[in-house]
């Protein structure tokens, strides 16, 4: 399913790494891919390859919590590029578009699915896109589980999880909402052949301290599920958040919208030790929220309408189980502060009913095979928070499309299939002289609303980037392990050339004398292909590979079928404003016929291409590159110390050197526009010039 | 290194004039490291002649183009016997020596040179070359702190320096260092001045006189002597 | 016993004055001729040149001929530019069959400063090998380590630069020189008689007469243009604006002034044994100039 190469590309060997982004995602997405395609601007087929590996990637653009970004090694240099972001702007721009809203059904097993959160909703969709006749049962009267109870609307907007379930009702989900399951034996009695659940883990832990009865407090699940499901519960002026993940800030921003003058999280690690989402602890305590750590509560009364909290400060001892510190209570340190209202948000658990029958392990979570994802009871299958213990959406999809090709095999009688990646994984640092030498970009972020606009409602607090921030945000992205290597060793002469051009310095001569290009290290400026003089260095991804010859003789052959004016071919840089789109209306410019050639950075454009242009026919060839503000370093230099080359050989051939040229361009379309009608207009005129020569002579 | 920079297009242009069909052969050592033959040269070149063609040239050419991993071992050349049969040349992108091997290994074709050979040299940085041996035969760089007077001076003297050097700088290019002022610079660091002082006479220019040859296999003899080697 | 008459004079303690005179570019000698009557009485020795500046000229060999025809004491300046060892030892028997008995031995200039830049430099010996070459041959072998039918006996100097701007290399070659055997020294141009000074601090512990090198300058322009193309002149460049103050039309007596007043400055000093003129085209004038050295 997802680890093919998407369409458009061939099947001609690939020697990239996988890189650290994708291999961190739990959906293994093809992350390099998708943000090289948003920095050409080519946002289209940037969502393709989205769409591919993630059923439903506008909920990922809003509420994943970015394992990518964390393995991202562009943080080496500075920060991480915004790749969920990123998606979300891909997403926000595609719309409605090339979604494939069609699913026959090809096989006669049905397929239940108890749950709908995530993990629900993506093995339904796989399912039905299977050919499976496929029906989820949920117990509230909305479908999404925790994307609808639990996290709050100003993440994840309704509209956005609703136009999803619409999606997976239109291509044929059968939808029991408000359908509690009480026994799954009654699902097969009804005809199913398997059963996915995927109950989530929706029961909150209890704090198991005094007074935890009272009124006016609350778990965090429930105080959530409250406000998502439209109730807007009264909260007081002064409210006690106690916990330190997400379910604990989202409570705490929730309850500010709801009115609270003044929110405390009480936390009892410290801020290093706190699992919530760093931007959304930020967003808080820009909101106001006061964060007090090292902090728990040990006992509550309520007197008068009022909670008495008393407070036990605590420090952090040995690690425990999971790796963190243990917090230890101070003695004599109580002290008591009043509230409210008190939000309980230190954990959830499963709660799977006994009727069920299915075994049961450490923290009330479902126990499966690994591998096949079966339950102890034949043809029952689990996955999600059910099985893992609270966990990511994002896990929770994962789980869910491997669910949908598991239960496959199983009512095809197939051998359970291991997924084989062929490619190795990247998963050194950067070097320091590699770092050193990167130019630092600062990351842009998307705009956010400003904080006192933020807690008047629920509306989105992330807002979208807008084009041309969104590509030169992708364009930081330093494509890890796409770069180039010395394909054929037998050709190479050692002349040292790729190790004395590249930027990065990072072609490197082993203890034998063979020179290497380490794929963890090349960022894949392209300089040390078209410098190397016996062609043996090759970019690693067949696309790359092919791109320039053949983009230039597809231009050269559509301009030689059409129109009658001079021929002029442009190598534009398709990183930056040179998208498809920007320069496509020089095309219509009256004096010549302009044809780009669109590349993945001028370094690419080798002497023979800007040769070749001029022997197909071309009248002037130009090149126009990003300038200063290209991503690869240096490129500028290269580009010239080609074109001098090939106008030297041209001189030889009677072509005046001016029908070559790079333009100077500082990534301003306006300016580039202008700079390519000037060069049309002096082809033009050298054009005329040596057509009355002809005239003359004859 | 063998260091060679391809002729002038014109020049390489007029020589094909008589011939229809031509391989242009590169060499993927010497000239491959010092850009003037390798697999990118081949190609940029027979691009560069037809389109030299296309503009109206007088002559029309088929070309060929291979590239063998060295031209001065004929072994390498029996990878594109066959294609020699289709062409009515070879324009060599080789160095002189690679021209003369290509061209004793098939003397029914004639073998015209792409490039001019040089010089033996070092790269001081990407895309400069000097000039560092001469193949005097008789290698004297222990005396000079490893500059040799021959290629870096442009008297070649050995009772060096003259009185022409100015700023350090040689008469005769102003920006070559006067190599003589470098032996000396170097002599003085390693406290070996006493070398610069010597009386060096004059030159042995015949050590292997033209047209040169070394033998480096030994001799043995077969038979007789019950089985002594003579050497 | 002195090898020639300018031998002998070296070996007295007057203050030597030599002058050169250029070979025409072709056969026609009559100016050549001219400068010799001119200056064969008013000084020691007249140097003739060999392709000065790598310029083909007529032979330096036939000019010394001349000289001594017209009853003059020549120096033959030998280059080692254009001849192998063959030709450089027959030329030396010639010079010396015809008596010829006094030579500068040269390195020579490099052939890309001349007119004839395609040519092959030779440059087989050099200068020092070159003054070894004449002890081997005045002992009655030659290079080859044959035996030589009659020996030849000559006077040989070299030249130096004591204004050089890396001075030790230069000093090192001196010292071989002298231990090569030459004889004298003529240096190349001096402006700065400091310069001088101080080397003959130096060149004094050797017994070898040094004469001081004097070329007359026309004008600043002259100057800058030898300053870039001409091997072994170094013109400060407070001679070049001393020669820029003069009037328009007056360079060249501005530079006769000059070459005057070093060389009465040298000879006041005592500094070293004699001064060289060089007059570069206006060998007419050194009858003047050396009026106004008090040479005369």
């Amino acid at each position: 399913m997802q680890a093919e190469a998407p369409v458009g590309r061939s099947s001609s060997y690939d020697h990239s790494l996988v890189p650290p982004c994708q291999s961190a995602c739990p959906l293994h997405m093809e992350i390099r891919e998708y943000i090289d395609l948003i920095s050409q601007g080519r946002i289209m087929e940037a969502l393709h390859v989205i769409r591919d590996g993630n059923p439903f990637p506008s909920i990922c653009a809003h509420v994943c919590t970015h394992p990518c970004e964390d393995a991202c090694r562009r943080s080496q240099v500075d920060k991480p590029v915004a790749i969920r972001a990123l998606k979300r702007f891909a997403v926000e721009f595609g719309g409605d578009r090339m979604i494939e809203l069609e699913a026959n059904t090809t096989h006669a097993e049905r397929v239940a699915i108890v749950g709908s959160g995530p993990a629900g909703l993506a093995a339904a969709y796989y399912l039905r896109k299977l050919g499976y006749p496929t029906t989820i049962f949920e117990a509230n009267p909305e479908l999404g589980g925790m994307l609808r109870v639990g996290i709050p609307q100003y993440r994840l907007p309704r509209s956005v999880l609703d136009a999803e379930v619409q999606r997976l009702i239109q291509i044929g989900v059968e939808i029991r909402s408000n359908t509690r399951v009480a026994s799954l034996d009654l699902l097969f009695e009804m005809g199913y052949k398997a059963v996915f659940v995927t109950v989530g883990a929706h029961q909150s832990l209890r704090m198991g301290i005094e007074g935890e009865e009272s009124p006016g407090v609350v778990d965090g699940a429930t105080f959530l599920r409250e406000v998502n499901l439209g109730l807007r519960p009264s909260v007081g002026n002064r409210v006690a958040v106690v916990g330190g993940g997400n379910v604990a800030i989202d409570a705490a921003h929730t309850a500010l919208r709801l009115g609270a003058q003044e929110v405390k999280v009480l936390y009892r690690r410290g801020r290093a030790e706190m699992p919530a989402d760093g931007s959304e602890i930020e967003q808080a305590l820009e909101e106001g929220v006061e964060i007090l750590f090292l902090v728990a509560p040990s006992r509550i009364k309520r007197v008068d309408g009022c909670l008495q909290v008393i407070c036990t400060r605590f420090e952090l001892g040995e690690a425990d189980g999971s790796g963190r510190r243990r917090p230890v209570p101070i003695e004599n340190s109580d002290f008591e502060l009043d509230f409210d209202t008190l939000v309980s948000a230190i954990g959830q658990a499963p709660q799977i009913p006994q009727d069920f029958r299915l075994r049961i392990g450490k923290g009330s979570t479902i126990q499966i095979d690994p591998v096949t994802l079966l339950t102890d009871r034949p043809g029952v299958f689990a996955g999600g928070d059910a099985v893992t213990g609270p966990a990511t959406v994002t896990q929770a999809l994962a789980a869910g499309r491997q669910a949908a090709v598991r239960i496959d095999e199983y009512l095809q009688h197939r051998y359970p299939a291991l997924p084989k990646e062929t490619r190795a994984a990247l998963t050194t640092p950067l070097l320091p002289r590699t770092i050193e030498l990167v130019r630092r970009v600062n990351r842009l972020d998307p705009p956010v609303l400003p904080a006192q606009d933020r807690t008047g409602g629920f509306a989105p607090v992330e807002l979208i980037y807008d084009w041309k921030t969104a590509i030169d945000e992708a364009r930081r992205c330093l494509r890890c392990g796409a770069g180039a290597e010395i394909l054929f060793q037998d050709k190479c002469a050692t002349c040292l050339n790729c190790l004395r051009v590249c930027p990065y310095e990072v072609p490197q001569l082993d203890a034998s004398g063979t020179l290497q290009i380490p794929a963890d290290q090349c960022l894949a400026c392209g300089v040390c292909v078209a410098e190397c003089p016996a062609k043996a260095i090759m970019l690693r991804k067949p696309y790359d590979r092919r791109q320039v010859t053949e983009e230039l003789e597809h231009a050269l052959r559509s301009a030689l079928q059409t129109s009658s004016k001079p021929l002029l071919v442009g190598f534009c840089c398709q990183y930056g404003l040179f998208g498809t789109g920007s320069l496509a209306g020089l095309w219509k410019a009256a004096s010549a016929s302009i044809w780009i050639v669109p590349v993945l950075c001028v370094a690419k454009v080798e002497e023979e291409h800007l040769l070749r242009a001029f022997e197909m026919g071309a009248e002037g060839v130009f090149i126009a590159g990003c300038g200063a503000q290209c991503a690869r370093e240096n490129t500028g230099q290269w580009v010239a110390r080609r074109i001098e080359k090939v106008r030297r050989a041209l001189a030889t051939l009677g072509i005046e050197s001016e029908r070559l040229q790079a333009l100077p361009t500082d990534g301003e379309e306006a300016s580039t526009v202008q700079a390519v009608q000037e060069f049309a207009d002096r082809v033009g005129r050298l054009c005329l010039t040596a057509a009355l020569k002809r005239e003359v002579r004859k | 290194m063998i260091v060679a920079e391809t002729k002038p297009l014109d020049e390489i242009w007029r020589s094909i004039a008589p011939y229809s069909r031509v391989l242009i052969l590169g060499c993927g050592t010497c000239m491959t490291v010092c850009g003037a033959g390798g697999e990118r040269e081949v190609s940029f070149l027979a691009d560069a002649l037809r389109m030299s063609q296309a503009r109206g040239g007088e002559h029309d050419h088929s070309l060929l183009e291979y590239t063998v991993k060295r031209q001065c071992d004929a072994e390498f050349l029996e990878t594109f016997v066959d294609r020699s049969r289709e062409v009515d040349a070879i324009l060599s992108l080789g160095c002189g020596v690679g021209v003369q091997v290509v061209a004793d290994r098939f003397p029914d074709l004639p073998v015209l040179p792409g490039n001019n050979t040089y010089f033996m040299g070092a790269s001081s940085e990407w895309g400069v070359w000097d000039e560092r041996c001469a193949a005097c035969g008789d290698c004297r760089l222990a005396d000079t702190a490893g500059v040799c007077p021959i290629t870096r001076c442009t008297k070649g003297i050995l009772n060096g320096p003259c009185a022409g050097a100015k700023n350090g700088k040689c008469e005769a290019n102003k920006e070559a260092d006067c190599a003589w002022i470098l032996i000396y610079q170097r002599l003085e660091r390693l406290g070996q001045l006493d070398k610069m002082r010597r009386y060096y006479p004059p030159r042995n220019f015949r050590v292997i006189p033209r047209p040169r040859r070394i033998v480096n296999k030994t001799q043995v003899s077969t038979g007789g002597n019950d089985g002594q080697v003579s050497v | 016993m002195a090898k020639s008459l300018f031998d002998e004079k070296l070996a007295d303690a007057k203050f030597l004055v030599t002058t050169e005179v250029g070979p025409p570019k072709g056969t026609d000698i009559s100016e050549m001729l001219h400068n010799i009557d001119l200056l064969k009485d008013k000084v020691d020795a007249i140097n003739v040149t060999d392709g000065q500046s790598s310029v083909m000229r007529l032979a330096s060999l036939a000019g010394c001929l001349i000289v001594k025809e017209r009853g003059g004491e020549p120096i033959l300046q030998v280059t080692c530019r254009d001849r192998n060892r063959l030709a450089l030892q027959a030329d030396l028997l010639f010079a010396s069959v015809r008596g010829i008995a006094n030579v500068l031995c040269l390195t020579g200039d490099s052939v890309d400063v001349g007119d004839h830049k395609e040519a092959k430099p030779v440059f087989d010996l050099d200068s020092v090998q070159l003054l070894k070459a004449i002890r081997i041959m005045e002992g009655g072998k030659d290079l080859g380590g044959n035996d030589l039918k009659g020996a030849v006996q000559f006077c040989a100097g070299a030249s130096v630069h004591p204004a050089a701007d890396f001075i030790e290399p230069q000093l090192i070659k001196f010292e071989k020189k002298v231990a090569a055997g030459a004889q004298f020294f003529q240096t190349q141009g001096i402006y700065d008689v400091g310069s001088l000074r101080r080397f003959m601090q130096y060149a004094s512990q050797f017994p070898v007469k040094i004469l001081a090198g004097i070329i007359v300058l026309a004008s600043a322009r002259m100057a800058r243009y030898m300053n870039e193309n001409v091997p072994g002149v170094i013109v400060p460049q407070a001679t070049i604006d001393e020669l820029a103050t003069a009037e328009k039309g007056k360079g060249l007596q501005k530079g006769m002034e000059i070459a005057a007043r070093a060389i009465r400055s040298i000879k006041a000093g005592g500094l070293c044994h004699g001064v060289h003129i060089m007059a570069v085209g206006n060998e007419r004038l050194v009858p003047e100039i050396l009026e106004a050295a008090g040479l005369t």
